[in-house]
């Protein structure tokens, strides 16, 4: 798909655009039913198993309840803003489906800053949470915008550098090119030993860190904000916030596997879209488990782990890989 | 044709952006007006096939003084919501000098050369050839960036220290611990 779709990019980018966009919409709302049945399996309970065989119209049961929701907009709040907030969180995290790599030329953009375009998206993020924090003119959403900002801003930092790392191993900022560097197992978590691997780990925790997800979801935390952003919206409002925090953390997943875990290769198996699906899912799936398992971090503790650890860790490994390319 | 038509949705954005800047009467709706207008300079930036520029402008400007232009609107006011009104009565003939001064510069400049709307040609990958500029040609000013950097953040840091030992600037900055409610849980 590098060769524009009827030789007309406009055209491309529209229909591209378009069928990749509801594709990822319907797997964030199977997401959702896919996370609820995993804890319940964890908690030892049986999860949604009402709405169609194993709760699988669950989501589309959720979607048609929310649809029908009043909305409402608080007197006090800042009506443009507040109707505007839930919009652009959704736009800004499937923007960045554009430079997603799926397979050998199956990327909507293969841009030349591919990566550095996926991170300022990510950055972008921040700007609708605030935005729906403030306009809500409430304590609580204030206070969770207000941590959500000084999170953001923080674990941007290791973010950027530990993305590095690949870019650095690769000599390309092309997601595209990244991925053929790691042809035939040379995946970037395996090889070189160590710094890829660390690299990894960090990636992991940022992009976390970024989409709000436990341990690191103090903008949000229910028991002391009752839901951060989040608390004035109603109906299908809600349902955007919520539907672009598994959106947001679906294609993080995409972006780590592209840029450590070989994107579409599998070595000796083969290679082609479906490892790349597979290894996103799976990735996605760590992020469960690690959210089901863990506990939620005080934000001074965020932000110590933030600037002590990760920042001169990501550092130090950006110089290690460096190192690896002049002189290995 | 598609380059004009980007060039003018993009100038359009941007222009209506920065007009929006200098004339909304709340202050957190003009910074993020301000956040789209940097956007759309960056959309420029693309057109004329300077990825990398792009890309930087969003992530420092957009992802990083915008943000912290919305920290410090927090910090800075008491009532949550309240909005933040700008006072405009003041400097009124100042700036429409110094708006009169900057329309001069950039009249001269479009009368004296014609002013060139068309993206230049690049033979290499502009990215590269930026990269490569930083650490050979250029490396000197570079270095010396860096170092003025570092030395604004050593200074940021002096200025917030808390132990008593920094500037005593220190303690006339209000003192906040992110993340913890710090007028009272007054809203």
């Amino acid at each position: 798909m590098t060769f524009p779709l009827f030789g007309n990019p406009w055209l491309h980018g529209l229909v591209a655009g378009l069928v990749l966009v509801l594709i990822v919409m319907g797997v964030a709302a199977y997401a959702i039913w896919y996370e609820r049945k995993f804890s319940a399996l964890m908690q030892n309970r049986v999860g949604p198993t009402e709405v169609g065989p194993i709760g699988l119209l669950q989501p589309i049961a959720d979607g048609l309840k929310m649809l029908q929701k009043e909305h409402l907009v608080p007197t006090a709040a800042d009506r443009p803003l507040f109707l505007l907030a839930p919009f652009l969180v959704v736009v800004f995290a499937l923007s960045t489906l554009a430079v997603v790599p799926f397979g050998d030329g199956l990327i909507i953009a293969d841009l030349n800053i591919g990566v550095l375009f996926a991170l300022a998206l990510a950055s972008l993020m921040l700007i609708p949470v605030w935005m729906a924090g403030w306009a809500s003119n409430n304590k609580y959403a204030l206070l969770g915008g207000m941590r959500a900002v000084a999170q953001s801003i923080s674990y941007e930092i290791p973010m950027l550098l530990t993305a590095t790392v690949p870019i650095v191993l690769s000599q390309s900022f092309k997601l595209g090119d990244i991925v053929n560097a790691q042809a035939n197992l040379h995946w970037f978590v395996l090889w070189p030993v160590g710094p890829g691997a660390i690299a990894f780990v960090l990636f992991m925790m940022t992009a976390l860190a970024e989409a709000n997800r436990i341990p690191f979801d103090i903008p949000e935390a229910e028991s002391e904000l009752v839901a951060g952003v989040t608390v004035e919206y109603t109906g299908m409002h809600f349902g955007m916030f919520y539907l672009a925090e598994y959106l947001h953390t679906l294609i993080a997943s995409a972006i780590a596997t592209a840029l450590f875990l070989g994107g579409w290769d599998m070595g000796p198996l083969g290679s082609g879209p479906h490892w790349m699906i597979l290894k996103t899912l799976l990735v996605f799936a760590g992020i469960y488990w690690v959210r089901w398992s863990w506990l939620r971090l005080r934000s001074d503790q965020l932000m110590e782990l933030c600037w002590r650890w990760l920042v001169p860790l990501s550092l130090g490994l950006v110089l290690l890989s460096a190192m690896w390319v002049v002189w290995a | 044709m598609g380059a004009w038509i980007a060039f003018l949705v993009i100038a359009t954005v941007l222009l209506v952006g920065a007009l929006m800047v200098v004339s909304a009467r709340d202050l957190v709706h003009t910074v993020l007006w301000l956040a789209l207008s940097l956007i759309a300079t960056a959309a420029a930036y693309v057109a004329l096939h300077a990825d990398f520029l792009a890309a930087a402008q969003i992530l420092l400007y957009t992802g990083g003084v915008v943000t912290l232009m919305l920290f410090a609107v927090m910090l800075t006011r008491r009532q949550s919501g309240a909005q933040v009104l700008i006072d405009r009565a003041n400097g009124g003939l100042r700036a429409a000098l110094l708006a009169a001064a900057l329309l001069g510069l950039l009249v001269t400049a479009t009368v004296r050369g014609t002013p060139k709307l068309v993206a230049p040609t690049f033979n290499v990958d502009s990215t590269q050839a930026l990269g490569v500029t930083f650490l050979t040609r250029l490396i000197l000013p570079f270095e010396l960036l860096s170092l003025l950097l570092l030395a604004a953040m050593v200074g940021a840091i002096v200025l917030a220290r808390r132990d008593g030992k920094g500037v005593k600037l220190a303690r006339l900055a209000p003192r906040v611990v992110i993340g913890q409610p710090h007028d009272g849980g007054e809203g």
